[in-house]
């Protein structure tokens, strides 16, 4: 039992499920598919956009909170950088610096009502949801922003993409990396950074763990509770950047349902949804499988709809294996 | 023979939480099961209630062997466990409470208002008069006790299981409570009562069993025991409440408390405490005593005046408090631990801000400080990157200790800093707290064991339905005394 110890930690069950899954891909492998890079730097750069939303998702899910904006938010903000870069004809970076304002505020707002004024998370982020969904459709008029832009003088014509997209969409060291996947692993690195090497990580673990505790103990509970939605929204605005790249525009329908496969890494990881345990690094794990998982079903050819079957029948699996084996004695 | 545990054993991985325990009850007996934190008394409970089903040895009801596969199986062979978290549920009534442990079909219809005078008849029994209807939640802790001993009674329990119902209670309810257990006795049922306090134990015990590291270390009538060496078996060493040297008198008044008033209940308190001094807050469940040392901590509004070293204290939150020095223990340890969190993360959170002005940690001096901070605790732990929820409730309590010492306060305020902790975790407390008195920190200590607080303190405070009755020096100590005032006397 002994040499089995490491299972009995959480990042040893949250291997576990990963591991399987690699295994999985080694049998399946499709003609050695499963086994050229390619094929990974693809998935790398599939789960980027939901990884980005992810790291958002854990701070506030550390918090013993759920913010459920995440997707809309993502809306709001590739219609928005897609409009200032394109008919408006921004610089990408003043472009990008106001649209990570933009989901920081909405990320705020969520943030105060709950810190404020005591209301459940669930809920406030169920409206910020919508709300934010109805600003991405108005900004941009219900229809998606892209490079065809009317002219003042009436007529239409098509403009450059913006530089920022082209870098956003492209591949680095050598074409082995795609940018949304380093970017992904910045945000996941500064998530890191915020849990577990400063103050104010020490502070949001606590607030998960017991707020009133917490309080009691001189935590300032409630900035604490507005940074992990401040934080979680800036996040939301980096993925609707990187988003409105891969996609050359701004649909205002984007990330719908993003929030749930948000969730879905950072619980597959072994995060708890009750607060106060978890981290970055096993959501990390949770975003590799899930993507992984997704990447062998779709190399095998499986029906989209099988997929998503199967997929929620593995999340149950993989979260019922996480389960502190303490309960099963 | 009632109830039977033959040479049962269990273990938690590597760690032996019973070996080769045998017990028994008998109709019309208090058994006590005596043992510090970690010595196996919450595993005995829980074989009994039904809890843990995987042990090895036997259990006879009856002189019948039998396995409980969950705690129904034990409530319907009548052992009813009465845990210290109570397991009534406070939006319900009383009422609906007490017919909720019946196995029935989950579509059958709930007449439970047809019922009401078999209810009533249920709660006469333990000595309760209240309208059945009522919620439980608007109920004192004692009351619902009692409540849960009715619905044992109502299962028709024969064996009562009670792991330490006076934990949470103060000396007149405990005294009603140990009526109600006299009367059980007389009725030739069995009672399993597990306690720290050694005067209660005494009071109520037939029989006691000390329990040391999962092993029976004494079985026999309480006639053969004493104090002195019944606490030396459950701490398999003789203790002294080492005294440390007092503080000498100090002339500076650190806290001064004029005219301060908190809704509802508290009015018109005035008393100062001088630098280094322990003051105790001795009161019993409805003095008020957690809302004085809520108020000055900042959790709960107030009025009057209150200085702290010569300024003006009015936190408006714990954490404007702790900017000032002051630190608050609460009474209840799931608003003082986090449980999943490592030690050192328990210890230092009140002190980051402190020691890391920038908010960036240095983790290697982080545990260095927790080392040293918890190093005169006597603390059992793995490791202390170990989850504060993995130890003791008395090593847990340390923990928090620790925390509010690191934070080096000019006034600690300490509500039952020992409650349900074992006599040497106890005795560790009130040397820590004695010694951060004698490097100068004033403490406010309430406690709802007046003992604790006739050892520990230079003043005694007394309360009474959120009143102040009188301050008492040590010259003025009485035990008698100051119960009769708790109680509502007048001060001569």
């Amino acid at each position: 039992m002994k040499a089995l110890a490491w299972l009995r930690t959480s990042t040893g069950r949250a291997l576990v499920p990963l591991a399987v899954v690699i295994v999985i891909g080694c049998l399946f492998h499709q003609n050695g598919a499963f086994f050229e890079w390619s094929t990974h730097r693809a998935m790398l750069r599939e789960i980027s956009v939901l990884g980005i939303l992810a790291c958002g998702m854990t701070l506030v899910i550390v918090t013993g909170g759920i913010d459920l904006s995440v997707g809309s938010v993502m809306a709001v903000a590739a219609v928005l950088v897609s409009l200032m870069t394109m008919p408006l004809g921004w610089g990408g970076l003043s472009a990008a610096a106001l649209v990570l304002v933009a989901g920081t505020a909405l990320g705020l707002a969520s943030g105060a009502l709950i810190a404020r004024f005591r209301v459940q998370p669930f809920i406030v982020t169920l409206a910020m949801m919508v709300f934010a969904r109805g600003l991405a459709k108005l900004l941009s008029g219900g229809k998606k922003v892209t490079n065809y832009v009317t002219l003042p003088d009436g007529s239409s014509s098509t403009v450059d993409l913006p530089a920022l997209f082209r870098a956003i969409d492209s591949k680095v060291l050598g074409d082995h990396v795609s940018v949304v996947t380093l970017i992904f692993a910045g945000c996941a690195l500064l998530t890191w950074v915020v849990l577990a090497r400063l103050t104010a990580g020490r502070y949001l673990y606590a607030v998960g763990g017991s707020y009133e505790a917490a309080r009691l103990s001189g935590v300032p509970v409630g900035r604490t509770v507005l940074l992990a939605y401040a934080l979680s929204g800036a996040f939301a605005a980096v993925a609707g950047i990187c988003q409105a790249a891969q996609e050359t525009h701004g649909d205002p329908e984007t990330g719908a349902g993003y929030e749930l496969d948000a969730i879905a890494m950072v619980v597959l990881g072994g995060t708890s949804l009750s607060g106060g345990r978890g981290g970055v690094g096993l959501t990390l794990v949770g975003a590799l499988t899930l993507g992984m998982l997704q990447k062998i079903l779709s190399l095998n050819a499986f029906s989209t709809e099988a997929r998503l079957m199967l997929t929620g029948g593995i999340l149950v699996f993989a979260v019922l294996f996480q389960r502190p084996w303490q309960s099963r004695q | 023979m009632l109830l039977e545990l033959a040479h049962v054993s269990k273990a938690f991985g590597p760690t032996r939480a019973l070996s080769d325990v045998s017990f028994d009850v008998r109709p019309g007996e208090v058994h006590v099961v005596a043992g510090g934190n970690g010595a196996g008394k919450s595993t005995l409970i829980k074989i009994l209630s039904g809890a843990i089903t995987d042990y090895r040895g036997e259990l006879r009801i009856g002189g019948r062997p039998v396995r409980f596969h969950d705690p129904h199986a034990a409530v319907r062979a009548g052992v009813a466990t009465l845990h210290q978290e109570l397991s009534l549920v406070p939006a319900l009534s009383v009422l609906d409470n007490l017919l909720l442990g019946e196995r029935r079909g989950l579509v059958s219809a709930w007449r439970g208002s047809r019922r009401i005078d078999e209810c009533r008849a249920l709660l006469r029994r333990v000595g309760l008069s209240i309208d059945p209807t009522r919620a439980v939640e608007t109920l004192g802790l004692s009351e619902r006790q009692l409540v849960e001993i009715a619905r044992a009674l109502g299962h028709a329990a024969s064996v009562l299981v009670l792991d330490e119902p006076t934990s949470s209670l103060a000396e007149p309810e405990a005294e009603r409570l140990f009526a109600r257990i006299a009367e059980l006795r007389s009725q030739g049922k069995g009672v399993v009562f597990i306690s720290h306090r050694l005067d209660e134990i005494f009071r109520v015990a037939d029989r006691i069993t000390v329990l040391r590291d999962g092993q029976v270390v004494f079985s026999g009538p309480a006639s053969e025991l004493n104090d002195a060496s019944l606490v030396e078996k459950m701490a398999g060493r003789a203790l002294d409440e080492a005294d440390v040297p007092r503080p000498r008198e100090s002339a500076r008044v650190t806290l001064s408390v004029s005219k301060l008033g908190v809704r509802p209940g508290l009015a018109d308190l005035s008393f100062e405490l001088g630098e280094g001094e322990i003051l105790g807050v001795a009161g019993l469940q409805d003095s008020g005593s957690s809302d004085l040392l809520r108020a000055l901590c900042g959790a709960a509004p107030h009025r009057g005046d209150v200085t702290l070293a010569g300024q003006p204290l009015s936190a408006a939150s714990p954490r404007a408090a702790l900017a000032r020095g002051v630190c608050f223990l609460a009474r209840d340890r799931s608003e003082s631990v986090f449980p999943a969190r490592p030690i050192t993360e328990n210890v230092t959170l009140s002190s980051l801000g402190r020691l890391f002005p920038l908010g960036v940690l240095a983790v290697g001096r982080e545990r260095a400080l927790t080392a040293s901070a918890t190093e005169p605790m006597a603390l059992v732990a793995p490791s202390l990157a170990a989850p504060a929820g993995a130890l003791s409730g008395g090593n847990q309590q340390k923990v928090a200790l620790a925390r509010c010492l690191l934070a080096e306060p000019k006034l600690l305020l300490l509500d039952d800093p020992t409650r349900g902790i074992d006599v040497a975790a106890k005795a560790d407390v009130h040397r820590l707290v004695r010694q951060a008195a004698s490097r100068g920190t004033s403490v406010l200590v309430a406690s709802s064991d007046f003992d604790e607080l006739l050892t520990v303190c230079d003043r005694i405070l007394v309360l009474f339905r959120g009143e102040q009755r009188a301050v008492l020096g040590r010259e003025e100590f009485d035990r008698a005394r100051l119960l009769a005032l708790a109680m509502g006397a007048e001060a001569a």
